[in-house]
């Protein structure tokens, strides 16, 4: 015994049948099966298969076994078409966290599916989705993200809303945002936080301005 | 030519970058890396030609290629390679993994240590040493090192098993006489028996038709390999490493990284002498 | 001193809650999500948790739960603070082994009072 010397190693026992390539319908109904590995394994190669999203999307729905919806949730980010960020986006409202988080991490790795919907995410009714939508921001390169903090800073009614974004601005802001955050410090003038963290990103701008 | 007028960086651009750095890579600097990063900052800001700290991390930040967070991450990495480098990682192996491992297996039973990237070959043959000098059980098991590297000629480099002195360096010298001839030219060759011990194969971790192959590993030293990865690479990268391991198998990754940030495939395992991950 | 580990994905949020607890005496350290807390339980001998809700690769219920599963880690008090302010998210919040429950902002002194609170140090 000890060590197995290479090149001389028995080759791995005839696991052909369980690779068999599957076809796209086998894969679907694989996502169904009885068996958590099988589940995972088809979740694994439905990435090939961008028609497959509206499938991996329900699998979520039912889906109780975590290594099987992070698999679900890989595929989804591989696949990164429109219609993958279409059937992500109804996570933000789900009432299971890991979901909801995970569909952000997702969504974030999607920047250029979800530029087109940024703004009409960020006046969602709903201000969880708008939460969700500055989050996404942080990961975003697009030339209007700063415009879009600002927006939401000085417009946006939810609290923790404009936490979201401030935090963000600390970051990314520059002078041009000044009079954006001195009105949210208006806005909010009785919550500790929200002047706390406007002061923050006025003092990182200034900060900024000093060393150019 | 823009040239760079700001050839310091102060403590506020520190503190942004240094919180940016960390979201990104999970690597943090602490203050007493001030030198260290400050240097580096302004070497990049003079490639990219930013006038201004201030413009340097728009591009850093808002660039769509995401090519020069990449370049950032190498420099501000060190990537050198010698032998029992990050060595609590071994001993972990010998103290608490392994027994584990073990205690699951009959005499006989094949163990499966996979370490990736191989490199020059000094993380595999460095485990293969470990074992022969502390393992007492390696006798009662088959034991199956696999090393594995993007590179095709960093992987013939790791087959020859020659090393430089600076290499061998850290290990004490009674192993290296024990393991190693030096030729005339100060190079260590490595003995037969341990360079027999590694199997070495070509394996991109992003593709899956390479990694379908490694499975019932019982062990995965992927160490400084997942920080140079974007964060759809390192979930693809999770999702192999969990297929390719046993229940109850480990993974140790490099000492900045965490696989808080990648995944929550794993249970954080913590041993007297490290944090490791195991599949559940 | 007592030791509280912050929890929270927002810097800014962090900051916030580090000035806080610091003045109130407290010792503080931080993570950026649930699994890195834990990584950081571990060793940290804390006296207090201060658990967000919506963190990325870990949140803070599955934090909780694994904390409280978790015998190699010392027990301590949790608050979790959240935006969410429906009934079934409280509820949850103690089934995963919070002590206390608190909707994000928070103010200054409601931090403080909680703290106290859950630390033992009362009448101050």
């Amino acid at each position: 015994m000890g060590f197995a010397k290479a090149g001389q190693r028995p080759s791995e026992p005839d696991t052909s049948v369980e690779d068999a390539p599957l076809d796209l319908p086998a894969l679907i109904r694989g996502l169904r099966d009885t068996e958590p590995s099988v589940r995972r394994r088809c979740a694994k190669e439905l990435a090939a298969y961008p028609e497959s999203v509206h499938a991996l999307a329900a699998s979520l729905d039912i889906e109780r076994v975590q290594n099987v919806r992070e698999m679900v949730m890989t595929s989804l980010a591989l696949i990164g078409s429109q219609e993958a960020v279409a059937v992500l986006l109804p996570c933000l409202r789900s009432d299971d966290a890991f979901l909801r988080n995970e569909a952000i991490e997702v969504l974030k790795q999607l920047p250029e599916a979800l530029a087109p919907m940024m703004e009409t995410l960020l006046k969602d009714q709903d201000p969880d989705v708008r939460i969700f939508a500055v989050n996404v921001l942080e990961s975003l390169r697009h030339p209007s993200v700063v415009q879009w903090l600002m927006n939401v800073i000085e417009n946006d009614p939810h609290v923790n809303v404009v936490a979201t974004a401030l935090d963000l601005l600390s970051e990314v802001g520059d002078e041009k945002c000044i009079e954006a955050l001195l009105r949210a410090q208006e806005r909010f003038s009785n919550e500790p936080y929200l002047q706390f963290a406007v002061r923050t990103a006025l003092d990182r701008i200034e900060q900024s301005k000093e060393s150019t | 030519m823009a040239v760079t007028e700001q050839k310091t960086i102060t403590d506020d651009d520190f503190q942004k970058f240094r919180e940016f750095f960390y979201r990104k890579t999970g690597i943090h600097f602490d203050d007493s890396k001030r030198y260290f990063v400050d240097k580096r900052l302004v070497e990049r800001m003079q490639a990219t030609q930013s006038d201004s700290f201030r413009s340097y991390f728009v591009t850093l930040r808002f660039q769509t290629t995401g090519e020069e967070l990449q370049q950032l991450i190498n420099v501000m990495t060190v990537n050198e390679t010698y032998f029992f480098r990050e060595e609590y990682h071994f001993a972990c192996m010998i103290s608490s993994m392994l027994p584990e491992i073990a205690s699951r297996k009959k005499p006989g039973d094949t163990i499966r240590i996979w370490s990736i990237p191989s490199s020059s070959g000094e993380e595999p043959y460095s485990i293969a040493i470990y074992l022969q000098e502390y393992w007492n059980d390696l006798e009662k098991f088959n034991v199956e090192l696999m090393a594995s590297d993007i590179d095709t000629t960093i992987l013939e480099q790791a087959q020859r098993g020659i090393f430089s002195e600076r290499s061998v360096g850290n290990i004490p010298a009674h192993i290296t006489n024990k393991y190693f001839r030096k030729d005339k030219n100060g190079m260590y060759h490595l003995d037969a028996d341990t360079r027999s011990a590694v199997e070495f194969s070509r394996v991109n971790l992003s593709d899956s038709a390479d990694t379908r192959k490694f499975r019932k590993c019982d062990l995965i030293f992927c160490r400084n390999l997942l920080i140079y990865f974007d964060d759809v690479s390192r979930r693809i990268a999770a999702e192999a490493f969990f297929d390719a391991l046993n229940p109850g198998g480990f993974i140790c990754l490099g000492h900045s990284e965490s696989m808080s940030r990648i995944s929550g495939l794993f249970k954080v395992r913590k041993f007297p002498e490290a944090i490791v991950y195991q599949k559940p | 001193m007592k030791r509280v580990l912050i929890i929270d994905d927002a810097a800014t949020v962090r900051m916030y809650h580090r000035g806080i607890l610091k003045q109130a005496g407290y010792e503080t350290d931080e993570a950026v999500n649930g699994m890195e807390a834990l990584e950081k339980a571990f060793d940290g001998q804390f006296d207090l948790y201060l658990v967000d809700v919506n963190m990325p690769k870990m949140d803070g219920y599955s934090f909780l739960r694994k904390l409280r599963e978790a015998v190699e880690i010392r027990q301590a008090p949790a608050v979790m603070i959240s935006t969410e302010a429906e009934e079934h998210d409280e509820t949850e919040a103690y089934l995963s082994g919070a002590n206390l429950y608190m909707i994000k902002p928070v103010r200054p002194e409601q931090l403080v009072q909680c703290a106290r609170l859950l630390l033992g140090e009362r009448g101050r």
